[in-house]
């Protein structure tokens, strides 16, 4: 019995000892190639030598805007020779499977992942596993809490206060003696809206009221959950002056809610898509109303590519460590860009992006 | 075996009386609902609301009766959400945004609506799976499909098909029409023709049915067919109301779509089916979800909602509580559940 207790003790310290220097290893972990930056000759700076296989995974890729975004990924990807394999997966909007997703292209041995994590903070422990396992693991956009160096290599984010911040410049110059604002935003919680009704909150004096939920109505970015909200939203409020909407194409079933009610459109904020500027563009004969619009942001996946590519190949790792979209359209000042309708084109195209539109035309064909 | 006779027979039993007690029930909680939603807030009833809260109702109830004639078998159908998002995808990707193709595409949509009530037919009605396990499957196999034609992207509506779904005659949205329309084929086939009657029959006791002669296999086989077809209209009925739909837009029309089967008073466990409380607890469904809306509360409310109601709806319908009540003294529950069983 004691012999046995004995061989007992000793197995489960040594399990534990092996554990305990499993952790110790993994601190001060370093991804990627080590050594001098190394250049892929007529590839761009961030493209090392070392031969990669790149992962690119989507929480919810169930719309045009992830389809232009992977899309503009594997682009961006294939700018550098060394990526000799890309993979895709779709967590479908279950975090479940975005999970199972993210362990999934670990074993497979993806020497670097770039993640968008949808779910935040719950796909975490997932993204931390990756990162120990010696992945390159770049979440960007959302940001999904922990630390760089401790649970990812980096976090790409986009500066959705520097959207709120163009949006709120183009409020107080076109809607100047204040007013009510109904902000639309993505799913209850999520990150981009709520940073976004922050900055908005701080940069527009209090004569600028927010009507509806804050910090801000949730929407899910879904067209029809998007109507549902504003007819509500139009019947209990008599004015509303202006429209802030992170996701601008999704309003475009909603916005005709007005004239059915014998109201007037009200002025836009939002982010750009082909069907939203053609929708301005049919409204002016009949019910003209300001817009301006910031870049969606299709292009925040490239710099995130850029930085997970350079780590793992060993090129030069790029400077930048968030996404600055500019404004795109601004319907009032027609400064950079009037509002930009592409008729020949179909209306979930982004001419914002760097991928011209004529291409994105023919994604997911 | 003993078990499911002895459960078919209470509900036979009671079922004629509980056809009423549907139509009251959720009759009576429809107008005091607006009511209420007069006082708490006006805007709630207002024209606006209303003309965002009734089209949504109408694919509810549309999707509603196609779940009844399924549930009225005593089965259950999960692939809602793939079946409606299939018909979306269908319908906003082959026409791409070109009107003339809008034929094609609801041909298209259609004979995928049949096979997939086939297979769900063949798998349940034919050999016999349980049906949660059979639809479960069947709705991956149509997210399967849906993938595969729109890469999970739909294209924008085309403009016929909005004007269509989305529009409005007279003042009224147009899919209130079609539910209208739906709801009166239902009852028309189920209540008046000898072909429904049967079905009832066979929801109601299987095997009484079998051994009066009725074909059960092929009844419960097209019963799968049939509501395919009906979620599918709604699918292109969602299509038209948005512009740009996800293609994963059914997922939010499963749970609900069962509540409002549950709340017109068809038992889960198969028999008589009643259509007209389902599409009013349809109405009632979104209107009380409009209303959480416009009150502002949290989004979180909605999905609550939705549940509540299910379990209100089971509850008041197919639980039996008088069996169950009478069961708990234990010395005489020995002589009174047989009595009940037998009455």
């Amino acid at each position: 019995m004691r012999s046995r207790t004995t061989v007992a003790a000793a197995c489960a310290s040594l399990v534990a000892s092996m554990a305990l220097a499993a952790c110790g290893s993994s601190g001060g972990q370093s991804n990627g190639a080590s050594g001098p930056v190394t250049h892929v000759k007529g590839a761009p700076s961030w493209c090392g030598t070392k031969k990669i296989t790149l992962g690119l995974l989507d929480g919810y890729g169930g719309n045009s805007w992830r389809l232009v975004t992977t899309a503009s990924g594997k682009d961006e990807a294939s700018k550098c020779p060394s990526v000799t394999k890309f993979r895709y997966a779709d967590g479908q909007g279950d975090t479940q499977k975005a999970i199972s997703d993210i362990k999934g292209m670990v074993s497979s041995g993806v020497d670097a992942m770039v993640v968008f994590p949808d779910a935040g903070k719950a796909v975490l422990p997932a993204l931390t596993d990756s990162f120990k396992a010696g992945v390159v693991t770049v979440p960007y956009r959302v940001f999904p809490g922990g630390k760089a160096g401790t649970n990812y290599d980096k976090w790409i984010g986009d500066d959705f206060a520097n959207d709120a911040v163009n949006w709120s410049t183009w409020i107080k110059q076109n809607v100047p003696n204040g007013g009510n604002i109904l902000f639309l935003g993505g799913p209850a919680g999520n990150s981009q809206s709520t940073t976004e009704y922050t900055t908005l909150r701080k940069n527009l004096p209090d004569s600028y009221k927010f009507i509806g939920q804050t910090p801000f109505q949730p929407t899910n970015w879904d067209p029809t959950k998007t109507q549902q909200l504003l007819t509500a939203d139009i019947a209990k409020y008599p004015k509303i002056d202006v429209i802030v909407s992170d996701f601008g194409p999704t309003l475009v079933s909603s916005l005709p809610l007005f004239a059915k009610s014998g109201r007037s459109i009200p002025a836009l904020a939002t982010s750009d898509g082909n069907s939203l500027s053609c929708f301005w563009q049919d409204q002016q004969a009949t019910d003209p109303f300001k817009m301006m619009t910031v870049t969606t942001g299709n292009d925040n996946v490239r710099l995130a590519v850029d930085y997970a590519v350079a780590k793992a190949t060993g090129g030069k790792i790029p400077t930048a460590d968030s996404f600055k979209g500019p404004v795109f359209e601004d319907s009032v000042s027609q400064q950079p860009h009037g509002v930009q309708c592409r008729k020949d084109l179909p209306g979930d195209v982004y001419l914002s992006a760097e991928m011209p539109g004529d291409q994105q035309a023919k994604l997911g064909k | 075996m003993a078990t499911t006779l002895e459960q078919d027979r209470p509900q036979l039993a009671a079922g004629r009386t509980w056809a009423s007690k549907g139509l009251v029930t959720i009759g009576t909680a429809t107008v005091i609902l607006f009511v209420l939603s007069a006082l708490l807030d006006r805007a709630s009833v207002s024209g606006t609301s209303l003309s965002g809260m009734l089209p949504i109702a109408a694919v509810l109830a549309i999707a509603g009766l196609g779940q009844m004639l399924v549930v009225q078998q005593g089965g259950i159908d999960l692939s809602v959400p793939g079946a409606i998002s299939l018909a979306l995808v269908v319908i906003t990707h082959v026409p791409d945004g070109d009107s003339s193709k809008l034929g094609v595409a609801v041909l298209i949509a259609l004979v995928l609506a049949v096979a997939a009530g086939a297979l769900n037919g063949l798998l349940i009605g034919t050999m016999g799976l349980n049906p949660i396990i059979a639809t479960l499957g069947a709705n991956a196999v149509l997210y399967g499909v849906n993938l595969q034609i729109s890469g999970g992207r739909p294209r924008i509506t085309t403009r016929l098909m909005g004007d269509i779904g989305g529009g409005s005659t007279l003042g009224v949205p147009n899919s209130v029409f079609f539910a209208i329309a739906t709801l009166g084929l239902v009852t028309l086939v189920v209540k008046r023709t000898v072909a429904g009657r049967r079905f009832e029959a066979i929801g109601a006791n299987q095997r009484a049915a079998r051994a009066a002669g009725l074909r059960v296999r092929t009844h419960r086989t097209a019963t799968y067919v049939w509501a395919q077809l009906l979620y599918c209209l709604a699918g292109i009925l969602v299509a038209g109301i948005t512009s740009q739909p996800t293609a994963f837009a059914g997922d939010t029309f499963l749970l609900p779509s069962i509540a409002v089967v549950v709340l017109g008073g068809t038992s889960l466990l198969g028999g008589r089916g009643f259509p007209l409380p389902t599409v009013i607890a349809a109405v009632f469904l979104q209107q009380l979800v409009q209303l959480v809306t416009v009150l502002g509360f949290s989004a979180a409310i909605s999905p609550l909602v939705q549940a509540a109601a299910l379990a209100v709806g089971v509850s008041l319908y197919t639980i039996d509580w008088r069996s169950i009540l009478a069961r708990r003294p234990r010395p005489p529950a020995a002589a009174g559940a047989p009595a009940a069983g037998t009455g």
